[in-house]
């Protein structure tokens, strides 16, 4: 017999921080990742010598990174596990540092992303398997042809698509974590440079470097530290999968979302209907769209209808991608399921600023990774 | 000349067009292209209970976009790229010959040898073009 996450010692998250996600530049990751591990710190009232192992989301920084860059805050003997997953790499960083301390194996757990834009090697090319398309294992270039079967069957417009990226853009601009803090209209979305179909590159995300960092504590931790239970967010569920085998023309990653969302779900004990905020694997405009329908915020073939009708803006049915999502917080792969986590932290305490979701009690961050893999956590203010 | 991808495709006899290289799995009876070494992708079986088959080079086309950025090293924009049925129920994204204009959804297509330059050398790659017209 198996069990989840909830089935074990409560989960909380107690402190989250980000480096801003930018471009590509000389900053070292070392300096990115301490100024998120020490934000998170200060959020959470904490000593590093508190923490008992750190797990570190990276894809691009090269072999153990974490022991290099955590001995410059305290060489405190903490374990430290580094984890690559694309993508996801961040997300699987927090869903180990939540089972440790689930398990009760530890008391005070980091999951901390850094990453730097890397030689970008996918195992897929070392797979010694050609294809009669060199584009075909490009998830922008699928998404691509989706989206024109979508505009034939569904109705979906090119405007449709621009509107995920105007959005998006939109909640960023007052981010200060974002890589693109600029407003935008939807002209200026739909008319930016075409990249495939009808996908132009501000519904497209960037190529960035940052970090971002979480705490995760016991019952006991927050007694024994004294930190602040009213800040604490409970981790209720923590689910993986992938995708499964298929003949069909949905993107698998689209099938390994919506199983994730679906038993994370069931694991928290929640309906899609009670997500207040959700932070989704928006890396191209369709998938939001696509996402929405996949995690039963709305029924299938409506996710266009859904935003059109500003369902899934900050003040709608459920808030969206409210940090900007991967098109404009940005993408840096080993932090960006942490920062989905950081926003969904911040929104569930309502410490969001002007972006701030009334009344936010229960979220979602839900990441894929190239595979595809995908992987959900929801959260609750007690 | 050589052929680009020789392990996807070889030359029909006439040397007009491609023959595709598929494996059928001798435990599941499933199609499935490119021939693999490392086993049935639909069922799991060992190599060795896979055979390979070749496919005619005839598909129908289901979808198709233009490529305009430099979405990985190694392409050059504007390309064409579709998906395509190779055989029932096996659909894979394929090259396309011909501009956008020149396509229709669910248009027979053909695989065709094409001259490409690689550095110095000439290759024989792959591209589907429209079957209708063709001799």
């Amino acid at each position: 017999m198996t069990v989840t996450l909830k089935d074990l010692r409560p989960v909380h998250v107690i402190g989250v921080g980000m480096h801003r996600y930018q471009f590509p530049s000389d900053t070292p990751y070392i300096h990115m990742g301490l100024t998120a591990l020490r934000a998170a710190l200060a959020d959470a009232g904490m000593e590093f010598p508190a923490i008992q192992a750190a797990h570190v989301g990276t894809t691009g920084c090269g072999m153990a990174a974490g022991r290099v860059m955590l001995r410059h805050i305290g060489s405190t003997g903490l374990a430290v596990q580094q984890i690559e997953n694309a993508s996801a790499s961040g997300s699987f960083a927090f869903a180990n540092a939540c089972l440790e301390v689930a398990s009760g194996l530890r008391d005070v757990a980091l999951a901390i992303g850094v990453d730097k834009y890397g030689d970008q090697k996918r195992a897929v090319t070392k797979e010694g398997v050609n294809r009669l398309s060199d584009t075909s294992t490009i998830p922008l270039v699928k998404y691509a042809l989706m989206c024109r079967t979508l505009a034939r069957e569904k109705g979906l417009t090119a405007e449709d698509l621009a509107t995920v990226g105007w959005k998006n853009h939109n909640n960023a601009a007052t981010n200060p974590y974002a890589q693109f803090q600029k407003p935008r209209t939807l002209e200026q979305v739909l008319n930016s440079t075409r990249v495939a179909g009808d996908l132009t590159a501000l519904q497209c995300t960037p190529r960035g470097e940052g970090a971002a960092a979480a705490i995760v504590v016991s019952e006991d931790a927050i007694r024994d530290l004294g930190l602040d239970r009213g800040r604490a967010i409970r981790v209720v569920s923590s689910t993986a999968g992938s995708e499964p085998l298929s003949r069909d023309r949905e993107p698998g990653s689209i099938k390994a979302a919506r199983n994730v969302a679906l038993r994370t779900y069931a694991e928290a004990g929640i309906t899609p209907r009670e997500l207040d905020v959700v932070e989704l694997h928006d890396a191209f405009s369709i998938e939001e769209i696509l996402y929405t329908e996949a995690f039963g915020l709305c029924g299938p073939g409506e996710g266009h209808h859904f935003l059109r009708e500003g369902r899934s803006a900050v003040d709608g049915d459920c808030a969206i991608n409210t940090s900007g999502g991967l098109i404009a917080q940005g993408h840096p792969l080993g932090p960006t399921g942490i920062g989905q986590i950081h926003e969904i932290v911040r929104q569930l305490r309502g410490e969001n600023g002007n972006r701030q979701r009334k009344n936010a009690r229960i979220g979602m961050a839900h990441m894929i990774g190239l595979g595809s893999v995908a992987i959900a956590h929801v959260f609750r203010n007690d | 000349m050589q052929l680009e991808k020789p392990d996807l495709y070889g030359l029909a006899p006439d040397g007009r067009a491609l023959r595709l290289r598929a494996a059928r799995c001798g435990d599941c009876g499933e199609l499935s292209f490119p021939v693999v070494n490392y086993g049935c992708p639909q069922c799991g079986a060992a190599p060795e209970r896979c055979t390979e088959e070749s496919l005619s080079g005839a598909a129908t086309l289901l979808e198709f976009i233009t490529i305009h950025g430099q979405v990985a090293p190694g392409i050059a924009p504007p390309i064409v790229v579709g998906e395509a049925e190779l055989a029932p129920g096996l659909v894979e994204e394929v090259v396309l010959g011909v501009p956008e204009e020149e396509l229709a959804l669910g248009m027979r297509l053909q695989a065709v040898p094409v001259e490409i330059r690689r550095g110095d050398d000439t290759l024989i790659a792959c591209r589907f073009v429209p079957k209708e017209g063709r001799t």
